[in-house]
């Protein structure tokens, strides 16, 4: 079998239509991203919002291509790399486990769809998580998918989980705090193994935060995700730092969310 | 066959046809029975899913750009949303027509709970005449606006299923099921 599996070829059945990155950036009326688009000045995703249930659904849509997508990474990653030369085993054991954990995600996702009438493949599919796992270095691959690309998912998960909380709806808020638990291990096993592999390696510690400076920028249309109240996804401190971000990386995050947000408004 | 105008007649920021969505528009007007012309203003710059009735008589609809867009492939026209979107608007239309919503009140002052329920009322129609569909959607956008309890998929159920509403039994209907 061979390794790092190009994300062109990634399994899909008919019902699932894949949108590029240019297709996706190259759209006049702004890219996709919180269930909405970059130009409308997305508002914070609540019930409140006349078309917050269908921006939940499409974002929940998301969510699910995501596990998808996460479980294909974490699955490359444990074939990948070779135990001594590359990775320790216990590496591969946490990518296991992750494997095992979204699957589950992927499981529970279809049933919230399923809960908020919405068909699996309904939304475009974006590719640049399996992407981000592609990285033929290890390390900048878990500190790309697990502390740039999960980390946004403790935002994410969070911000559903409060949009279930306020809709009264116990289905959506009880599985997504299950799934943000999972979360805030994958992003912990991100910087638990960034921090034992670059030990003795700062070059390849400074490459692997500038990488996942990069990827996380990929995410930051118009700051959408940020600290503001009305910021559409909420930056979590508190569950960053129980995931192994410092203080100063969060004020990093935040702070480039605000400025994405300043030049969007210019 | 109806007569449909599209604002604009060509699109340069989405791969709409204005003659394809004069045709889905008319195929629609012609199964509810609709026989007048229509005029249809569509936002194209704007991906959201908006649309309102800006006339009655004569009809006129806007629309986002987004309200008859196919969302796997974001850009192109999608003709099942665009029946749901302009079927949803004409059904209103004639509702307010039929003297059964007189005492109903304008478009702009209809609240997110009163919208939610005349929506199933029209899309339960709708799905019976083989236009739209997507219950489940529909049944989360009113739980959301009414709670997730028995007694608002209770009243959900009857909004769908029901034929002929008139405004005071969609509003007791709606009113008889939200959490204080």
């Amino acid at each position: 079998m061979r390794k790092i599996f190009p994300a062109e070829e990634l399994a899909r059945d008919a019902r699932f239509i894949r949108q590029t990155n240019e297709q996706r950036l190259g759209d006049p009326r702004g890219a996709r991203v919180a269930g909405g688009n970059t130009n409308e000045r997305l508002a914070k995703l609540t019930p409140e919002l006349a078309n917050g249930p269908d921006r939940a659904r499409a974002l929940m849509h998301g969510i699910f291509v995501g596990e998808i997508q996460a479980l294909e990474g974490a699955g490359r990653t444990c074939w990948d790399f070779e135990v001594g030369e590359d990775v320790p085993l216990a590496l591969k054991l946490d990518m296991a486990r992750q494997c095992w954990d979204e699957a589950r995600h992927c499981e529970i996702s279809v049933s919230l769809a399923e809960h908020m009438g919405t068909e699996l493949g309904e939304f475009a599919e974006n590719g640049l998580l399996y992407e981000a796992a592609c990285n033929p270095d290890p390390v900048l691959r878990l500190t790309g998918v697990n502390r740039a690309l999960e980390g946004l998912a403790i935002d994410v998960f969070n911000t559903m989980k409060e949009f279930g909380n306020l809709a009264g709806d116990p289905v959506l808020e009880f599985c997504e705090d299950w799934m943000l638990a999972d979360e805030v291990t994958h992003v912990k096993m991100g910087s638990d193994w960034l921090r034992r592999l670059t030990e003795n390696d700062k070059e390849r510690l400074d490459k692997a935060l500038e990488f996942q400076k990069v990827v996380d920028r990929l995410f930051s249309f118009n700051g959408f995700r940020g600290e503001d109240d009305d910021s559409p996804i909420q930056l979590t401190r508190r569950f960053r730092e129980l995931a192994g971000f410092s203080d100063d990386e969060i004020d990093e995050i935040a702070d480039m969310s605000r400025e994405a947000r300043v030049e969007a408004a210019s | 066959m109806t007569q449909v105008s599209v604002t604009p007649e060509s699109f340069e920021m989405v791969f709409y046809d204005a003659a394809v969505i004069g045709e889905v528009v008319g195929e629609v007007a012609e199964r509810l029975g609709v026989e007048e012309s229509i005029k249809l203003e569509i936002d194209e710059e704007s991906p959201l899913g908006r649309s309102k009735v800006t006339s009655y008589d004569p009809i006129e609809l806007w629309v986002d750009g987004g309200a008859l867009e196919n969302t796997k492939r974001p850009r192109q026209f999608g003709s099942a949303r665009t029946r749901d979107t302009i079927g949803r608007l004409l059904l209103r239309i004639l509702d307010r027509r039929s003297g059964r919503f007189d005492e109903t009140p304008a478009d702009d002052e209809l609240n997110l709970m009163q919208f939610a329920a005349w929506d199933v009322h029209c899309v339960g129609r709708l799905e019976r005449l083989g236009i739209g569909g997507q219950r489940q959607r529909r049944l989360y956008q009113f739980r959301n606006r009414h709670g997730f309890t028995d007694l608002a998929d209770a009243a959900f159920q009857q909004l769908w299923e029901s034929s002929e509403l008139s405004w005071t039994e969609i509003e007791r209907i709606s009113e008889g099921c939200r959490i204080s």
